[in-house]
């Protein structure tokens, strides 16, 4: 790696000129760098991780937008109202809850996905692509359209589910009991696609030799599955369960274009509450200790996915 | 296997994606036709499938929105935000790429990192400092937000890209005296550009979707497609039959457009996984 950069004459010290100091084409060459990257990153500092610093001094603060003469240092007793809030605790296990649920199914449903279409052919290519359509369908009108669908009175599904009596009259989305799985389905329908194209691509990356070399010893398929692909697999496998778990806990669109948090917060996932309690009621304080229990817990969980990343990446490579 | 065995898998393997792609697709069908359908076969009890076609709700459309403004909104935030994005993030990704320091990699990772924070925690605040300076309201307020999320998204992308590259193309034409910007201008740049395309679809991608950021920081004049479809629901007269002929300009160009450039949309997505 750049060897020849230091053997060449960019980054061999300059010829001293007479009359003036000269820098070396070394040290041009890193200033060129630094001058390419710069921007971007004073950019993200000043416009992301100011406000985030910002949002972390809000959440030490009594701070409401309705009475901000009000404003008082009171240290930690956002997050305690945070620990002692019920609200604040079912939010997170309803977060957590369909975090969870959602990657599984999308998991599951996507492994298998991935697996039918690994064939190389016109028809699995076909498919991928008009598979691929409800990633970029606007968030916020899936939830349209499932709520749409959903209707118990004239919905193309609920109606028919509701009048085989096997939801309640509201629909699905109605009821307490079935408004967050079904919210898990709507995720699934959009993001399955994605965590297939994942695991497709990882399957499509494996060593081909060692695949045929299995067959040839007449491994059935489960044992390859099991023995070769799935060991091999699990990068790719990680990564997608990253990803989605990433942007599953901070769902929001879908979530506020069909529940709203409802019914009785059933769906009150912890995008909801805290914008409703920033943005609609301007407790800013509250609302940033809630952001900030959010960045903490994504923090918690992408430490621990890149460390079982890194040992699965070594468990791959030994094989 | 004997062939007929090889064959009956093949064909049950077609069935099962036929079967999973009709699930999928059914949505977006339903969505597509509604806005075809006449009011009275919309809300039918119980829902019908057969429908006489009217073009009623596109005039509906024309009718209840000022479509152009819409789009317009809609345009200039994600094109403003995907072109401030590339034009700060190739750049960078170019450069943490080439960096010979151990600092490289960790800033790397500290833009992927800037896409993992919940949207709402630099909301909050960002909607204050707009506030104070007066940009609240303003296509300039999304648009400066929405590109944080792009640059981290592109300079993670194009940083990987760059590092794929063979250095020797470019080592090559810094040595027979091509300038460190000629360098990367005139040699890496050309040899990204599948990277480049990609890293543009998905941030006009992601701006176009946006909602959360725009829906707080846009006024009624400035408001792009994606709010304007959410607030106009539960307005009395706005049916489904009308969004859905609105989501004919809000969703169906992003998903043609994911259709057409679906080499570069995959590659978007699948960054990373080698």
């Amino acid at each position: 790696m750049g060897h020849a950069l230091n053997g060449g004459r960019i980054s061999g010290p300059a010829v001293a000129v007479p009359g003036g100091p000269k820098i070396s084409h070394r040290r041009r060459r890193q200033i060129f760098l630094v001058l390419l990257g710069a921007p971007a990153l004073i950019y993200v500092l000043a416009i992301a991780i100011w406000p985030l610093a910002q949002g972390v001094s809000y959440s030490f603060y009594d701070y409401s937008l309705l009475r901000p003469a009000k404003t008082a240092f009171i240290g930690f007793d956002n997050y305690r109202a945070l620990w002692a809030n019920d609200a604040a605790r079912n939010s997170l296990v309803t977060t957590a809850t369909f975090t969870f649920a959602a990657v599984s199914v999308e998991f599951i449903f996507g492994l298998a996905i991935a697996l039918l279409l690994w064939r190389d052919g016109l028809f699995q290519r076909v498919c991928l692509a008009l598979l691929l359509i409800p990633v970029t369908v606007t968030p916020v009108v899936v939830g349209l359209v499932f709520r749409a669908l959903l209707a118990a009175d004239y919905g193309l599904i609920g109606y028919y589910f509701s009048a085989w009596g096997w939801s309640n009259p509201r629909g699905f989305l109605g009821d307490t009991a079935t408004a967050l799985p079904t919210l898990v389905v709507v995720d699934a329908w959009q993001w399955t696609p994605f965590m297939a194209l994942i695991l497709l691509a990882g399957l499509k990356s494996l060593p081909t030799d060692i695949l045929e070399a299995a067959e040839a010893d007449g491994a059935t398929p489960l044992q390859r599955f099991r023995i070769i692909i799935l060991p091999m697999l699990l990068p790719a496998i990680f990564l997608a369960l990253v990803l989605r778990t990433m942007d599953a806990f901070r769902v929001f669109d879908i979530f506020y274009s069909t529940t709203n948090g409802g019914p009785a917060d059933a769906t009150n996932v912890l995008m909801i509450y805290a914008v409703k309690q920033g943005l609609e009621f301007f407790n800013v304080g509250f609302a940033s200790a809630i952001a900030n229990l959010m960045i903490i817990c994504i923090a918690i969980f992408s430490v621990a996915f890149i460390a079982l990343i890194r040992r699965a990446d070594r468990r791959a490579n030994e094989l | 296997m004997s062939r007929t065995a090889t064959a009956r898998v093949l064909a049950a393997e077609r069935s099962a994606l036929v079967v999973i792609l009709a699930i999928f697709l059914m949505p977006v069908a339903w969505l597509i036709s509604t806005a075809y359908k006449p009011m009275s076969d919309i809300f039918s009890i119980p829902p019908t499938f057969l429908f006489t076609p009217t073009l009623a709700n596109f005039r509906g459309v024309f009718h209840y929105f000022d479509l152009p403004h819409l789009l317009e909104s809609s345009l200039i935030i994600s094109l403003g935000s995907a072109g401030l994005s590339l034009l700060i993030g190739v750049p960078a990704g170019y450069a943490l790429a080439r960096a010979r320091t151990k600092w490289a990699i960790g800033i790397a990772y500290f833009f992927l990192a800037v896409r993992t924070v919940p949207p709402v925690a630099t909301l909050l605040p960002f909607y204050m400092m707009m506030r104070d300076i007066g940009l609240l309201g303003t296509w300039w307020a999304v648009i400066l937000l929405d590109t944080t999320l792009n640059t981290a998204f592109v300079v993670w992308m194009m940083f990987s890209y760059f590092r794929s590259l063979p250095k020797e193309m470019e080592e090559a034409a810094l040595t027979d005296g091509c300038t460190s910007f000629g360098g990367f201008w005139r040699v890496a740049l050309p040899m990204v550009k599948p990277g480049m395309v990609a890293s543009a679809l998905l941030c006009i991608m992601f701006a176009w979707n946006d909602f959360l950021y725009a829906s707080f920081l846009t006024r009624a004049d400035s408001k792009p497609i994606s709010v304007a479809l959410l607030t106009a629901y539960g307005t009395k007269d706005i049916t489904w039959g009308t969004l859905g002929a609105l989501a004919h300009f809000s969703t169906i160009p992003i998903v043609l457009i994911a259709l057409l450039l679906n080499r570069y949309f995959v590659q978007g997505l699948t960054r990373g996984v080698n």
